[in-house]
């Protein structure tokens, strides 16, 4: 039986159509799950938190739909092991229900996605390089090792900051998954879009079966959105960002 | 009733009155008003006159002058009459798709609280088009600042505050913003422009209209959204009113507050409606609320229609008690949408709104909610209490008024001496270079757009900064692209308001077309002084007889537009006249698709159009202090010629990347298209640059050559198929080479080597002093 | 030089407020009514008698059209109050003259029903469960 995916969608999400689009296109049977039907979750295999501004990011993004019913199921699920992929703002929900890096209690957060460096929403085409073994998260295993995958970095509040404890924990128990590189895969400073601590863009948890990241690849996961680079293929067929939700999609197929 | 006592009151007497409860009315217009009632107006009747007849809902100063615009066309699905247009896109699956435009400004509220002014302007032109019945897919900003250099000046706090309110707004609901332009120049001193498109995407048979549909006698008036409060309603009326102390938290002010947040939820049960409707295929009419509020939105829904209204203010969710008729009638509360639906379906209509996206729980007092009924006869009534409070004829309300004022003959219209000859002396042209790209009209505008969701939906084809024109393919599982532009150079108004606004249609037309996007249509948003003013209304005359000499000629038809007047200080410092333009255009197959970006070493470089001698309004004439310049005259014969070449390249794949000519002329253009392969991780590339008089063609200077403003393309193609190019090239058509594409990240210009991290560095920090 | 303290409030309704408001009693804190503020405290070497118009002269801190400004006579959080600070917190340059140092704070006021402030049990509690993350922000209460 095909996996059955849920795209959460809470007040304020924007991003629901391409990540449901991108994650149909890699052969999942997917569905946007909006809040008023939370109580349908558990049905689920695995869940997208996508992109947007949830309740607007109002007191701090992520913080007040890390306590929405809808976290509830997620929480359980993630618990029970089902995959959990947060996108941009999908990860600073994550991040703010304790899943990633999941050093904490529950609700507790030990970091934060928060206000980047230069104190702005920057929209910026970026790229994620994998930094962990790629079996050492469950929806990275597909990928080849120093993956590199193009995305759009597109927030405000995407600096990875905690104590200098926390970030030890971090580095130390390898749930910096992704950093971000320049288009040759050359890391620096200057890749950086946000003043993200550790050069971070993506953070797992310690049992790997949750995934955060900054960036949207299913932004830039067509030939159409990269016309400069363009093939000879399809121009509609996927590209580019899909590698991460064909790995994705190739982990539930596993599961 | 309460009354607004006319009759009987002298000229001066009914002037005073009129100031004092804050209307805009005039005497002979209140006068009128009286007399066709037949009695004294209510003060409810007088606040909705008032809103009514302002010339933002009525156009009265403007209206016959857009007549004269062409609006018909193989591409209009639906010209110049509701609250958006619609353009033909292409056919997908035997469906005709549809782009939905609309073109608004928001300048006033900008002036004051630039955060919300700005803002609460995008959530406006998105409400636009979704009435419409459209899926909103992207947002554009044309915006004129004063001059922002002292950190301390209300210039560039009102620039900040601008782009932060956009950015905001449209990164929240999650459309991407793809095109804009931004100039800097003391007539915005006091005056900040902030015009807003927005594009939507709709199938033709799914187009919903802003009318009560035949045979809707009885339905169902159901208004949507954000409850209603007294933002946009002058505060004198108000403050009489004692508060429970449960409304403090209420907008008591005249701020009209943005709210994203309920915006995006509305959008997305609205969209949900939409499916509703369509699947029982069901037709009703949707109208956004603007000016003139509650009352403006439903009387012109059901006028529209041949239908009269009855609304019950005590139906409407407001967000405190006691609030006076009148200010629940037209106040202009942000955020909100009206329907007309037949009784059946209202409940579920409510259901999706209240229940299925929980309004009420998202902001509060938020809902949908019936607030009355169409009605056969032809009579506007509004219910408050026990009492009627407005009872009027709908079409007296809503009609078309006209305002006759002077004007200047064209002949006589202000502009430079074309005979003059401009003096343009010897100057260095690589060091004048440096100085066009840190030019605050040419430098980067990458610190303003990096603010902005370029590119949310997964649709964006060309982002901003890759190209003169943003392109997305916003149809799922269709090669079908959208282009869009838009242009207005105030500087250029200054000498000839006349060929500023054609130049304006022709500039977007290239910037769509360098693209590789074929011109779908145009909207305009005619920003100007007080037409009061001879002056400022001549330039508004003529500046629409220039959009529409262009439109006529390059063929692309106007679908919408706006009009916003008496943009002046107190003390009478009109704007630049400021006919800005967007350009929409469509692409068969977005694989075909032009970039900016220069793609190989070897490439041969043209420049498709002539040089022109006369530079009026450009870049580098104002650094060298050359002001005053006649506007190069337009020959329309040689621009559609350059057009059309320009396509048939496109389409036989000859064009490796391309670039409209724009401010800073060609040599800023050339610069612009190497700076992207700069960036690390890429192949960084230079250009050589053959000497003006190599390509210039007879008579016209160096100078004038490398920066002068008339526009054309710049091309870059393989060296193999440049023998290609130039055999297409027919009569009319002036294509020269002009250089070639270098593999050393250098550019080579007039004798000097400049070394192009350099001209970036220049070229890329001027606005980050304001954006940092 | 004297340190100053100032609330800047929005008079426009506060959305934000609003949904933090309901998010706490979704949560259960017992919470009537929710305020926020952006609180500053200036060091200032200038005159108190025009310390509140050389604030309000400075565009990016305060617009009239918008906010109300009011000089505390305490650099404490009040009962019902929680002032959440950045852990990361730089000095901000303001232009304003005279004041050469801002720390900036972002307090929350809970009002319990009556009107009256919040008690300490659940302004910790709103503390701990929403308005700080520990993380990156400390939080300071009466």
């Amino acid at each position: 039986m095909r996996a059955k995916v849920a795209v959460l969608v809470f007040p304020g999400t924007n991003s629901e159509i391409e990540t449901w689009r991108i994650c149909r296109d890699v052969g999942l049977d997917t569905h946007v799950v909006h809040w008023s039907q939370a109580a349908s979750l558990p049905n689920y295999d695995a869940y997208v938190l996508p992109g947007g501004f949830a309740y607007e990011d109002r007191v701090r993004a992520g913080a007040i739909p890390a306590h929405d019913p809808m976290m509830d199921y997620v929480i359980e699920g993630a618990q029970s092991g089902k995959l959990v992929l947060g996108v941009c703002n999908g990860a600073q929900i994550v991040l703010e229900a304790g899943l990633v890096p999941g050093t904490g209690a529950v609700r507790k957060p030990t970091a934060a996605f928060t206000r980047n460096a230069a104190a702005h929403f920057v929209c910026k085409h970026v790229y994620l390089k994998l930094t962990i073994p790629p079996e050492r998260c469950a929806i990275t295993a597909a990928l080849s090792p120093h993956a590199l995958i193009p995305a759009w970095a597109a927030h405000g509040e995407g600096r990875l900051a905690a104590t200098d404890e926390h970030l030890r924990e971090i580095t130390d128990g390898g749930h910096l998954a992704f950093v971000y590189a320049h288009a040759d895969g050359s890391v620096d400073e200057r890749a950086v879009p946000n003043g993200s601590a550790l050069g971070c863009a993506g953070l797992t948890n310690r049992e790997g079966n949750v995934l955060a990241i900054m960036p949207h690849p299913e932004r830039d996961a067509w030939n159409y959105n990269h016309p400069d680079r363009r093939q000879t293929d399809n121009i509609l067929a996927p590209s580019g960002g899909v590698m991460l939700f064909a790995a994705f999609a190739q982990a539930l197929e596993r599961l | 009733m309460r009354s607004f006592p006319v009759n009987g009151l002298s000229d001066d007497e009914l002037r005073a009155q009129a100031a004092r409860t804050g209307l805009a009315l005039r005497v002979d217009e209140l006068r009128r008003i009286a007399e066709r009632l037949g009695r004294d107006p209510s003060i409810v009747e007088a606040h909705a006159f008032d809103a009514q007849w302002s010339e933002h809902c009525s156009y009265k100063s403007s209206r016959h002058l857009l007549r004269k615009l062409p609006t018909e066309g193989p591409t209009v699905m639906q010209g110049p009459a509701e609250d958006a247009g619609i353009l033909h896109l292409g056919e997908v699956h035997g469906s005709r798709w549809g782009v939905v435009i609309a073109h608004e400004s928001h300048n006033h509220p900008s002036q004051v609280v630039p955060f919300e002014g700005a803002a609460t302007g995008v959530g406006g032109i998105v409400r636009d088009v979704l009435c419409m019945g459209a899926e909103v897919i992207a947002i554009a900003d044309p915006l004129r600042f004063g001059r922002v250099e002292d950190p301390e000046s209300h210039q560039r706090y009102v620039a900040q505050g601008v782009v932060d309110g956009i950015a905001a707004y449209g990164n929240a609901i999650g459309i991407p913003n793809i095109a804009g332009d931004a100039y800097f120049d003391e007539r915005f001193d006091d005056n900040c422009l902030v015009n807003v498109v927005a594009l939507g995407l709709i199938r033709e048979q799914d187009i919903i209209h802003s009318a009560a549909p035949p045979g809707s006698e009885g339905w169902d008036i159901v208004l949507v959204g954000k409850a209603t409060d007294t933002s946009g309603f002058g505060g004198a009326a108000f403050s009489s009113v004692t508060l429970d102390e449960a409304d403090e938290d209420a907008n008591k002010g005249a701020v009209q507050v943005p709210d994203p947040f309920l915006k995006n939820v509305i959008m997305r049960a609205t969209y949900r409606v939409f499916e509703y409707l369509r699947e029982r295929k069901i037709t009703v009419g949707f109208k956004d609320l603007g000016a003139g509020g509650i009352m403006g939105c439903s009387a012109e829904i059901c006028s529209s229609g041949g239908y009269g209204a009855i609304v019950d203010l005590d139906d409407v969710n407001t967000a405190m008690k006691n609030m006076p008729p009148e200010v629940i009638a037209v106040g202009e509360t942000q955020e909100r949408l009206c329907w007309v639906l037949p009784g059946e379906v209202t409940p579920d209509v409510l259901r999706i709104y209240n229940e299925e996206f929980s309004l009420p729980q998202i902001a509060r007092g938020a809902c949908a909610t019936v607030i009355g009924a169409v009605q056969g006869e032809k009579r506007y009534v509004l219910r408050h209490g026990d009492e009627i409070v407005m009872d009027v004829p709908i079409d007296f309300l809503t009609g078309s008024i006209r305002d006759e004022l002077p004007v200047r003959p064209m002949s006589e219209r202000k502009v430079t001496d074309p005979a003059r000859r401009y003096v343009v002396g010897e100057h260095d042209a690589a060091q004048l270079l440096v100085r066009v790209l840190e030019h605050r009209d040419v430098c980067s505008r990458e610190p303003m757009y990096v603010r902005y969701d370029g590119a949310v939906r997964g649709t964006t084809v060309i982002p901003r900064g890759y190209a003169s024109a943003g392109v997305i393919a916003p149809i799922m599982g269709s090669p079908l692209g959208v282009a869009l532009a838009v242009a207005g150079n105030p500087r250029m108004s200054k000498a000839d308001p006349y060929l500023a606004a054609a130049y304006a249609v022709l500039e977007a037309v290239r910037k769509v077309v360098s693209v590789g996007a074929r011109p779908l249509g145009l909207t305009d948003c005619l920003n100007f002084g007080n037409p009061q003013n001879i002056e400022h209304y001549s330039e508004l005359v003529h500046a629409i007889d220039g959009i529409g000499a262009a439109a006529r000629e390059l063929g692309t038809p106007y679908v919408s537009g706006n009009v916003s007047l008496y943009n002046e200080s107190k003390t009478g410092n009109a704007i630049s006249a400021s006919p800005i333009i967007a350009c929409v255009g469509g692409i068969d197959d977005v694989s075909n698709v032009v970039t900016a970006t220069l793609k190989h070493a070897g490439s041969a470089l043209f420049l498709l159009g002539r040089p022109q001698n006369a530079v009026g309004g450009a870049a580098f004439a104002e650094l060298l202090e050359q002001t005053g310049g006649p506007v190069p005259p337009i020959d329309y014969e040689r621009a559609i010629a350059e057009i059309a070449f320009f396509r048939a390249a496109a389409d036989a794949g000859f064009i490796r990347s391309a670039r409209s000519v724009g401010n800073g002329g060609v040599l800023a253009t050339l610069a612009q298209m190497a700076f992207p392969t700069l960036q690390p991780g890429h192949k960084p590339l230079g250009l050589n640059v053959l000497p003006a008089r190599a390509w210039a063609g007879d008579g016209v200077g160096e100078i004038e050559a490398y920066f002068g403003e008339c526009g054309g393309f710049v091309i870059e193609a393989s060296g193999e198929d440049a023998q290609a190019l130039a055999s297409i090239a027919a009569e009319h058509v002036v294509l020269m080479r002009i250089g070639e594409v270098t593999s050393n990240c250098v550019m080579r210009v007039a004798g000097a080597a400049l070394d192009l991290r350099t001209l970036y560095d220049r070229w890329s920090k001027p606005l980050t002093e304001v954006y940092p | 030089m004297s340190l100053r303290t100032i609330a800047i409030k929005l008079k426009i309704p506060d959305n934000a407020a609003y949904t933090a408001l309901s998010a706490l009693r979704r949560l259960g804190v017992e919470v009537a009514r929710l305020e926020r503020a952006e609180i500053w405290q200036l060091e200032d070497a200038g005159s108190e008698r025009d310390f509140a118009a050389r604030v309000e002269r400075n565009e990016t801190l305060f617009n009239q059209n918008k906010h109300e400004l009011q000089v505390l006579d305490t650099d404490r959080p009040r009962a019902g109050e929680a002032w959440i600070e950045d852990l990361d917190a730089k000095d901000v340059p303001l232009r304003i003259a005279g004041v050469n140092r801002a720390r900036r704070f972002v307090a929350w006021r809970l009002f319990s029903a009556g009107h009256t402030p919040a008690d300490a049990a659940a302004v910790r509690a709103a503390v701990d469960q929403l308005l700080c993350n520990p993380a990156i922000e400390r939080a300071i209460t009466a």
